[in-house]
């Protein structure tokens, strides 16, 4: 799974959000590190709920604008769980063996 | 406000690169989100923006369609199917003409010319069928709405031909036509099942919602 789909399903984990607030969590998560774009979050999300990962919660018009609230469907949130389960396997790894050779791995 | 609505113009301009079935779902929604990460003051979009926005609109135009059901896409490899024994029917229809038309020459002119005039057709309208069932394949997986109705046309063109062909008693004269034919007809049967399912009817639907 590439990065910005796993930030992007983790800043849904929590709750349904819209576009732009995808955006500012993702930063948020990332700590300031990832910063999507319309154009890659629209096809991102366009590609996950292809997939069924996610879908839409509702829809609101905010001045005069259609905004779509998007959230993790039960096959995203295990989706999601199994890869932040895979993620935090190798960084637990990484820093075990970084510790047996000594490293600085605290 | 003439920054905000120079600046909306040109995220219009780059969002007419999407498909446009796309952009009439999706259009309004991203170009709100764009307004929204616009920076203050910004009269333009920036050239990181625009290609992003290209590069997102590339990438719509070029992802196959939506994965059909399971229920079409089994009705699309029927299809696919559908035109294989039409060859093979075909073939053997073209293979046994000779034998049928001397098995014939004995009951009379009235029926002989019948025949004839049927199996010159199954000759003719063979390989058009064969492009017929490819071509309902491709648009069916597809989901267009059409497809679904045409090939309902195909059908009853086939189960009034099946039956026609069992009223001049094709049974006797050309047994191995008439299965060719029956199983062609199994197959459209099934098809027509499939694509006129509960399962299929948001496939056929997704055109629609999306206008």
């Amino acid at each position: 799974m590439q990065e910005a789909t796993f930030l992007i399903l983790t800043a849904l984990a929590d709750g349904s959000q819209h576009g732009y607030g995808i955006i500012t969590e993702v930063r948020e998560i990332s700590g300031g590190r990832v910063r999507l774009r319309a154009g890659t979050l629209y096809t991102a999300l366009d590609r996950l709920r292809t997939d069924e990962l996610i879908g839409v919660d509702r829809e609101e018009i905010v001045e005069g604008r259609l905004r779509r609230y998007y959230r993790l469907t039960p096959a995203g949130t295990k989706r999601l769980a199994a890869e932040a389960a895979r993620l935090h396997a190798n960084a637990t790894a990484a820093l075990v063996r970084l510790n047996l050779a000594g490293g600085m791995a605290t | 406000m003439t920054e905000q609505a120079g600046l909306e113009r040109g995220y219009r301009r780059l969002l007419a690169c999407y498909p446009k079935a796309y952009r009439r779902d999706n259009g309004d929604e991203i170009l709100g989100v764009l307004m929204a990460t616009a920076r203050e003051g910004q009269r333009r979009v920036g050239l990181a923006e625009s290609a992003d926005l290209v590069r997102g609109a590339l990438r719509m135009r070029l992802r196959p369609p939506s994965p059909p059901p399971r229920s079409v896409f089994t009705a699309v490899r029927l299809m696919c199917a559908g035109a294989a024994v039409e060859l093979a029917a075909w073939i053997t229809i073209v293979v046994t003409a000779g034998s049928v038309k001397s098995a014939m020459a004995p009951r009379g002119p009235a029926q002989w010319h019948a025949v004839l005039v049927h199996l010159v057709a199954v000759e003719v309208f063979g390989p058009i069928a064969i492009v017929v069932w490819l071509w309902m394949a491709w648009a069916n997986g597809r989901g267009h709405e059409w497809a679904r109705l045409l090939f309902m046309s195909f059908f009853a063109l086939t189960t009034a031909g099946l039956l026609g062909w069992l009223g001049q008693g094709a049974a006797v004269y050309a047994p191995a036509d008439l299965i060719a034919v029956a199983v062609l007809w199994l197959v459209q049967l099934a098809v027509m099942v499939l694509i006129f399912s509960k399962k299929s009817a948001p496939h056929y639907g997704h055109e629609l919602a999306q206008k």
